[in-house]
């Protein structure tokens, strides 16, 4: 995540500066310091060394003692072989390294720490053969640098945090309008084309938010110019199916007037009765279909539900159409809350059309209920049908062989299709070519 | 038998197909080309039954419905266009007592009309029945409460009689459309929803709260 990463740079960027910057002042200090404690120590020490002579080799107590007058360190002095010692310090404390400079005869220092206290160790030879060390402590000056220390690392997580934290806000500032064009684009995603961005100032993000926003103005008008062309494409069906009705109620009431005396007419114009008739009964169909379509899908079509019996409304669709000697059903009672009349719809094309591509060797229709609800299932054993066409199988007007004009208005699996939608079902098929199709409805 | 009808449908070509159907089928029948045209040729004659267009010039079927109903408790059959299921609701809520959708083969239109036809054919040796203040009179085709006559139309009295006939027996819808409408598979049942509100409408102290003709939820109507 780009804020927490921005954040954690920013923090990390503080956090490296503000170490960098208070170790670098803790040594110096510290440096500086442990440099001044030397120096003073080194010219008090040298003065402590010029009185030693008057008092030795003879008097060695009344030196301690006017040391001890002196004050601020304690003393160790080795003369003669023997060893004097001021308050709570040794010549065994003393470093080795040092004790050897002294006895060499020479000047010099080193810091130690007795008992939890610190101490910087001047010694120095006097004249007489004696070696002088004096002990002063540093307790509060490694107090101070402590104090210091503390201080410096208090402040610097504290720098840190606050870095974090600013980071954090700075993070969301900037990065607030990509958090915006990202739930923009979400409800642009699900269909609220109106969703705009907020254009603030002159800056990229500005100037991003204005090309996201007639991107999204395109997209809108493209969608809607869309959608009008389609509504007006549905409309012109329906209009045409509407307007085609007027003539053909007077088509088929003339041809069932017709159709009543085909035995009277001359064997000429019998013929061209008959297919006349045959004809207008098509053109009914295909009609019926075409408005039938043009309404489900305009979805200007209520669903009439009622408690109905599948297993007998099935029965009674195939008894209705002549269908039982033709087609075998299957199954028990099978309670469901539907619209019958769209069932009738749906089960009336899906056997008719088994029917006509079955083959003649016979439909079986299955009612039940399985795990996913219930079912009518209808199969054929027919030549089935190829794999590549069984997705555009609910199409309207798609004919799996183009050469063959059925005797159906090609509109009847996508009418049966939008009817089972309607009533919050489905339908769909297998086929195995050579071996049958199979079509479930599933409500 | 040569029942008068009255045809009232204003395309030329459908008006003289259905007429020479009708015709041919026995009717006697008078035909009329818009609604008020259609209007003073009903009231001029008398007619058995109508056939009547919903969409017309002039004055639209629902108008001339309006009209008849009116004065008349004559049968209606509409002619209605499928996609227009709202005409058939409007129509039927009117007092049509039964319809048929275009385009209609002439045998399915007959056979509706002998239907309604049916149902106003008195049943002269039957008794009367009296429920709850009401007086069914099955011979005299007459429906009365105390000494007023209530109009009904054939539809109407003939689903009243069968409900009254077994009174507290529930029925079914399509038992209803089978036994007044004749319709012996998936008939509308709009027709007979339609036909007991009118119906309440008239015997009903309240329509409201119908205590004659009640709802049994989710199966059917009984009487009492």
């Amino acid at each position: 995540m780009l804020r927490r990463r921005l954040t954690i740079a920013f923090a990390l960027a503080v956090g490296v500066s503000t170490v960098a910057l208070a170790a670098g002042s803790y040594f110096v200090v510290r440096h500086n310091l442990l440099k001044d404690s030397v120096a003073t120590s080194a010219k008090q020490a040298k003065q402590n060394l010029q009185i030693a002579p008057r008092y030795l080799p003879d008097q060695p107590a009344k030196l301690l003692d006017v040391y001890k007058g002196i004050g601020g360190f304690e003393t160790v002095l080795v003369a003669g072989g023997q060893q004097y010692a001021g308050f709570g310090v040794a010549l065994r404390q003393v470093p080795s390294e040092l004790r050897k400079l002294v006895h060499d005869g020479q000047l010099g220092y080193q810091r130690t720490t007795v008992a939890g206290t610190h101490y910087l160790v001047v010694g120095g030879p006097s004249d007489d053969e004696a070696q002088l060390y004096f002990f002063y402590s540093e307790q509060g000056l490694w107090h101070e640098l402590d104090v210091l220390r503390n201080i410096l690392l208090a402040g610097g997580a504290l720098l840190v945090l606050l870095a974090a934290l600013a980071g954090a806000v700075i993070a969301r500032e900037a990065l607030r309008p990509v958090a915006q064009a990202s739930e923009a684009a979400h409800s642009l995603a699900e269909g609220l084309l109106e969703t705009r961005l907020p254009v603030e100032g002159r800056d990229e993000f500005g100037a991003w938010a204005q090309a996201f926003n007639e991107m999204a103005g395109a997209l809108e008008a493209k969608i809607a110019a869309l959608s009008a062309a389609q509504a007006r494409e549905r409309r012109f069906t329906a209009d045409v199916a509407h307007e085609l009705r007027t003539p053909l109620t007077g088509l088929v009431g003339e041809a069932s007037l017709l159709s009543e005396h085909l035995e009277q007419m001359p064997p000429e114009s019998r013929r061209p009765a008959e297919l006349l008739i045959a004809d207008v009964g098509r053109l009914r169909k295909l009609v019926e279909d075409l408005m039938e379509i043009s309404r489900l899908q305009a979805g200007a079509e209520s669903v009439h539900a009622e408690p109905v019996d599948l297993a007998s409304v099935t029965a009674a669709i195939l008894r209705a159409r002549g269908w039982t000697e033709r087609v075998s059903l299957d199954g028990a009672e099978t309670e469901i809350t539907t619209d019958p009349r769209r069932l009738e719809r749906i089960v009336a094309n899906l056997v008719g059309n088994a029917l006509e591509h079955g083959g003649g060797n016979g439909v079986a229709v299955r009612v039940g209920r399985d795990g996913s609800g219930a079912f009518v299932e209808v199969a054929d054993r027919g030549p089935g049908i190829p794999p590549e066409h069984l997705p555009h199988l609910f199409e309207r007007f798609y004919k799996a062989d183009p050469s063959r004009t059925g005797r159906g208005s090609g509109l009847g699996l996508a009418i049966a299709q939008e009817n089972a939608l309607l009533l919050g079902g489905e339908i769909d098929v297998r086929s195995e070519p050579g071996a049958g199709s199979t079509f479930t409805l599933r409500l | 038998m040569n029942e008068q009808v009255l045809l009232v449908e204003d395309d030329a070509s459908i008006r003289e197909v259905t007429t020479l159907g009708l015709e041919q089928s026995g009717f006697a029948v008078t035909s009329a080309g818009d609604g008020r045209e259609g209007l003073i040729q009903f009231r001029q004659g008398r007619f058995d039954l109508v056939v009547l267009d919903v969409m017309l010039p002039s004055l639209d079927g629902f108008e001339v419905l309006r009209e008849i109903r009116k004065d008349s408790q004559a049968p209606v059959v509409m002619l209605t266009a499928r996609s227009d299921l709202h005409d058939v609701v409007v129509g039927l809520e009117l007092g049509a007592d039964d319809y048929v959708t275009k385009p209609f083969e002439l045998p399915e239109l007959v056979a509706r009309m002998k239907a309604v036809l049916r149902r106003s054919t008195a049943e002269p040796e039957a008794g009367v029945i009296a429920a709850d203040g009401l007086e069914i009179d099955p011979a005299a085709f007459t429906v009365r409460r105390g000494s007023e006559e209530i109009a009904l139309t054939a539809t109407e009295f003939r689903l009243l009689l069968e409900l009254a006939r077994r009174p507290k027996q529930v029925f079914t819808r399509e038992l209803l459309l089978e036994l007044v409408w004749n319709y012996d598979y998936l008939g509308d049942s709009r027709l007979v929803d339609a036909a007991v509100q009118r119906l309440r409408g008239k015997i009903e102290d309240d329509p409201k709260e119908p205590t004659l003709i009640r709802t049994v939820r989710g199966v059917g109507y009984k009487f009492g």
